[in-house]
């Protein structure tokens, strides 16, 4: 089998000998007061966001020059540089373009059921929405696959007003 | 007008998973005393101008790139901190060299990455923080999602991939740098845990610790100091859109544009041809044939049967990761390219020992940034 070597100096105990223990524990606990900070959502992003908060819609913007729509949506076109003002709605019913099964938590822990991860792309739309799969065993999902979002009944404007993509 | 630019200086720490013996600064010390003395120059009355390259919070702290002048010799001097993989910490010295601006430069990058308890969640705060980030994930299924696209548009195998692992893990018994040299087989690769599937645990390569220090300098100077210089031919790097969203999935355009640059700048035509070997980024499985096709060393979807016909292998036509990449060596965060530059620097000097390839002139290092970013660099480097 293969070697494990230790990767963490968290396992390393003499090392901890030779520092304060205080440093030790500063680096394990969580501080208080942390470090702590906010995220602006921005002009298509507050669009993006209170469409599906409001109407449980997904919202694209589109370049005329380029005649890409992108979702999530953004003020500026990533290719030609110009400024973005059509906003359009887009149908509910994606595609998954690749997906992975995760089997590991953030925290590294394994899962006891793996999760569904996707990026599901939209007929005509450059860009997509990259979010869980459900209602599907992992053995099953497929790239190519048509999906479509489903809603929380109460929604917040978040990513996660999205509970999950399902097969359709 | 402008000068050739070459290294003529190299010192570096063994790479090891931890290194609870020495501070980054000590180990940087290490490093640093090394390349001088390899370059026989001193930091404060030869060097005229030094640059760092490391990343925020990758090694536990912030603002991490203005810590270096110290440990580096480099007080009361110019020094440029870069927050980017070491290629581009390079690539700046040969900008103030070519020019004419220095005529001798030092550049630092390490790693101290077991410094960090838990790199997922670094990595996390790096993706977007109202479309991604939220829905609390482990971040390395990027990779997971990346390797199954991959997979589908070139009909490169999991199999193929796995051969990656075991060779460049094999190559690493032979570089006494590298920190997870062992004899491995595919099969106890494709048995290894279910990471982000198709991605397993040994598909994905170990951090390791280490710091490396380079010298450069203009064709005047570098004829001075050294019999043995090695000249930068071409560099390019190129960067993809930062959202997951709309970047390409199947295909390393990051690294097709940037060979491309480094090519045309190298005056390469036929890149399989004209290089004699490669140390290109691995730090997944599947990125060493991503890699391959995109730097143009073999076409789309070939790299799979390459590595299975074992034209990659040490003594196989066009040798791949002799040094044993990122698998072998471990993953350095910053210092990641830079160990590829190392060990083409090794090879053409003749000085790779048991690993040493016979007869070869030219070699490209390539580097990539890491999830979650399409991001990356190139250089060409030669004898002559």
């Amino acid at each position: 089998m293969p070697v494990e070597k230790v990767t963490q100096v968290s396992q390393t105990k003499p090392w901890y000998g030779a520092l304060s223990s205080k440093y030790g524990e500063a680096l394990l606990k969580t501080p208080e007061p942390g470090l702590y900070g906010q995220y602006t959502y921005g002009i298509a992003g507050e669009r993006f966001f209170r469409e599906i908060k409001d109407n449980a819609k997904i919202t694209g913007a589109k370049c005329q020059k380029c005649n890409l729509i992108y979702v999530p949506p953004r003020i500026y076109c990533e290719r030609c540089f110009e400024g973005l003002e059509e906003w359009c709605e887009i149908e509910n019913k994606g595609e998954i373009h690749t997906y992975t099964i995760g089997w590991v938590d953030l925290d590294g822990s394994r899962l006891e059921e793996p999760v569904i991860l996707a990026l599901v792309k939209f007929d005509g739309v450059y860009g997509g929405i990259v979010h869980k799969v459900e209602e599907i065993s992992a053995d099953n999902v497929k790239i190519g696959m048509k999906v479509s979002a489903v809603f929380k009944e109460k929604r917040e404007g978040s990513i996660l007003d999205i509970k999950y993509f399902k097969p359709i | 007008m402008f000068p050739k630019v070459a290294i003529v200086g190299i010192g570096y720490t063994p790479f090891r998973p931890i290194t609870p013996d020495v501070s980054f600064r000590e180990m940087v010390f290490e490093a640093a005393s090394k390349a001088y003395e390899d370059a026989g120059v001193h930091p404060q009355e030869d060097i005229d101008s030094f640059v760092t390259c490391q990343d925020d919070f990758e090694h536990g702290r912030s603002i991490w790139n203005m810590q270096t002048p110290d440990n580096l010799g480099a007080v009361l001097k110019p020094i440029h901190t870069n927050c980017g993989d070491g290629i581009l910490g390079l690539i700046d010295a040969y900008m103030q060299i070519k020019s004419g601006l220095r005529s001798i430069v030092a550049v630092e990058t390490h790693s101290k990455a077991s410094n960090v308890i838990n790199r997922n969640h670094l990595i996390a705060h790096a993706t977007d923080p109202i479309y991604n980030k939220p829905l609390n994930i482990n971040p390395y299924f990027i990779a997971g999602m990346e390797m199954n696209r991959y997979l589908l548009e070139t009909g490169t195998t999991k199999e193929q991939c796995a051969l990656v692992v075991s060779k460049n893990k094999t190559n690493a018994l032979f570089n006494p740098l590298a920190a997870y040299g062992e004899k491995i087989t595919p099969k106890e690769v494709l048995d290894s845990e279910e990471m982000f599937s198709p991605l397993k645990r040994l598909d994905m390569s170990p951090m390791a610790d280490g710091g490396i220090v380079m010298v450069l300098a203009s064709e005047e100077k570098a004829k001075a100091l050294t019999d043995k210089p090695i000249w930068i031919r071409g560099l390019g790097w190129c960067s993809e859109a930062p959202s997951l969203e709309t970047r390409e999935w199947g295909e390393a355009i990051y690294a097709k544009l940037a060979g491309e640059m480094a090519y045309r700048i190298a005056g390469i035509k036929h890149p399989r041809k004209q290089i004699d070997f490669a140390e290109v980024d691995d730090t997944f499985s599947y990125k060493e044939p991503q890699h391959m096709e995109a730097l143009k060393l073999c076409r789309r979807g070939e790299a799979g049967s390459m590595i299975e016909e074992g034209a990659t292998q040490r003594e196989g036509e066009f040798p791949t990761n002799v040094s044993g990449g990122s698998l072998g060596v471990g993953f350095l965060v910053e210092a990641t390219g830079p160990q590829r530059v190392l060990e083409v620097v090794l090879q053409l000097r003749g000085e790779a020992g048991g690993r040493q390839l016979p007869d070869v002139k030219v070699g490209l290092a390539q580097s990539w940034r890491g999830i979650p970013y399409a991001s990356g660099a190139v250089m060409i480097l030669s004898k002559e």
